[in-house]
């Protein structure tokens, strides 16, 4: 099974058929409304990693309504509208508004196995990248602390070291004494 | 793709040493490769040497500016390791301010605060607006935010104030999202009252900087890392020239100056540290 999660949005009944069959044989895990009230309430149940839905549909909601709700539920679902050749500039608004593609009718299947590739290989850079930065946070966090305590700890020594110096230096004291000083110092580290 | 020969990739690596203090590692030269290539074929030019020679005979500096471009990281974030904006608002400022605000209650209090390498403007900004949250009333103070990068397109994304979604989501709170940035297309751009209270200006670290006058607190983080110890060492120690004698200074938290400038001492408040000078 390929790990990219589909939903089929398509009123004409062959069409949504003939989609799922040949994403079903593709082994993709795939799901089908029949309209944008059904997309919407799948969208609202689950996730899916790719929408794949019809621009002209009866009813209130419509391809680009459909590209709204999903959007606007999970940043991270890729929708791709079915247009017409005759309404191609609306999936171009569609895309401005975050559309990740668009295929004309009739569904030339080559193209869209293809464009369902380049979404996976996005999605795994994505996440790479993703999980790259969360390490380096982590490495970031735990090496800033190390540094912390060094610092500090070095700052310490030298303050120890000058004290220790001063007293060794001090020549208004006999010999024993300095080094007595010089040690008690030492002894508080 | 041009490929980059041993002595071709000693002689840019030492330019570029040259023109931003900027250290790279020979051993990687995919490195160079994939900065400066597109910059490189854009000019036509043959071979690395072919570019070398273009980029020094170009008086414009033109094509100096392209190469520090593509070779500084100008990664940043909004309140980046949170502790040193914990430490400014409850610790520094409050200090600061105590010190200098004058007997005549006519006079302003003077605070100066620069952002050494701003990169694209977030440190900066969100000094800003840690000070905007703790004095809200401004009008009594004379407050200085300078922000300077040696990078041209860092300094002018800046001085712009427009960040995209991913830029906004990394650290910064939802509640200073809302109060401090406007909706502009799908990105989110600085409030005037934000963006008034700062300056952008390109300097290179590298060059004297003691014209900036003397500053209160100076946030140098994440920069000195690309340079020789040589070169950091020279840097703090003007650094600490430039910093009120009361001042503090600001690293960045993977960053050390123990056997770097012996004029600083570290000191731990919550859970950062900051620097002032053992005068
Ligand atoms: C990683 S960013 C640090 C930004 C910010 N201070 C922070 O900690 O998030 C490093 C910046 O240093 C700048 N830089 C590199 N060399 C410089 C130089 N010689 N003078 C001034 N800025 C320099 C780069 O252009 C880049 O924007």
């Amino acid at each position: 099974m390929k790990n990219l999660s589909i939903l089929v949005v398509d009123d004409d009944p062959v069409i949504r058929r003939l989609i799922q069959q040949r994403l079903e044989k593709a082994n993709y895990p795939v799901e089908v409304a029949k309209d944008g009230t059904e997309a919407s309430d799948l969208l609202n149940s689950k996730y899916y990693d790719v929408v794949l839905t019809d621009l002209m549909m009866p009813g209130g909601i419509g391809g680009i309504e459909v590209l709204e709700i999903a959007k606007a539920l999970h940043s991270n679902t890729e929708v791709v509208l079915i247009t017409a050749h005759s309404s191609v500039d609306t999936a171009v608004e569609a895309m401005k508004k975050g559309a990740a593609d668009y295929l004309e009718k009739p569904v030339n299947f080559d193209e869209l196995f293809l464009k369902l590739d380049k979404i996976a290989n996005l999605k795994t850079i994505l996440r790479n990248a993703q999980d790259l930065q969360q390490a380096m946070d982590t490495t970031e966090n735990v090496a800033s602390q190390t540094i912390q305590d060094l610092e500090m700890r070095v700052a310490r020594l030298d303050e120890l070291l000058d004290a220790v110096e001063t007293s060794l230096t001090n020549t208004d004291e006999d010999e024993d004494v300095r080094i007595a000083k010089a040690l008690a110092l030492l002894a508080k580290r | 793709m041009i490929k980059i020969t041993p002595s071709e990739l000693n002689l840019i690596a030492q330019y570029i040493h040259e023109i931003s203090g900027i250290y790279l590692d020979q051993s990687k030269s995919y490195l160079f490769e994939t900065r400066l290539g597109a910059i490189a074929e854009r000019l036509g030019c043959k071979s690395y040497q072919d570019f070398y020679n273009k980029a020094k005979r170009d008086l414009t500096r033109n094509i100096e500016r392209q190469i520090i471009d593509a070779i500084s990281t100008n990664e940043t974030l909004f309140f980046r390791d949170k502790g040193p904006f914990e430490l400014l608002q409850h610790k520094l400022l409050p200090e600061i301010i105590d010190r200098r605000t004058p007997k005549a209650p006519n006079l302003k209090t003077n605070i100066r605060i620069w952002s050494a390498a701003a990169s694209t403007g977030q440190e900066l900004y969100s000094i800003a607006i840690i000070i905007k949250e703790l004095l809200r009333d401004l009008s009594r103070y004379a407050i200085t935010l300078l922000g300077t990068d040696i990078s041209d397109s860092a300094i002018s994304q800046a001085s712009y104030g427009k960040y995209n979604k991913f830029e906004i989501e990394r650290g910064l709170d939802q509640r200073y999202l809302q109060r401090y940035f406007s909706l502009f297309g799908d990105s989110w751009k600085i409030k005037d009252e934000i963006r008034a209270m700062v300056n952008f200006r390109k300097l290179n670290l590298m060059a004297p900087f003691t014209s900036l006058g003397k500053f209160d607190i100076i946030f140098c983080r994440n920069v000195a890392i690309y340079f020789t110890l040589e070169d950091r060492k020279k840097l703090f120690n003007r650094i600490a020239d430039s910093l009120a004698d009361d001042g503090f200074l600001i690293i960045g938290s993977t960053e050390s100056l123990s056997g770097v400038c012996p004029r600083f001492v570290p000191k731990r408040h919550l859970r950062a540290i900051f620097y002032q000078k053992n005068n």
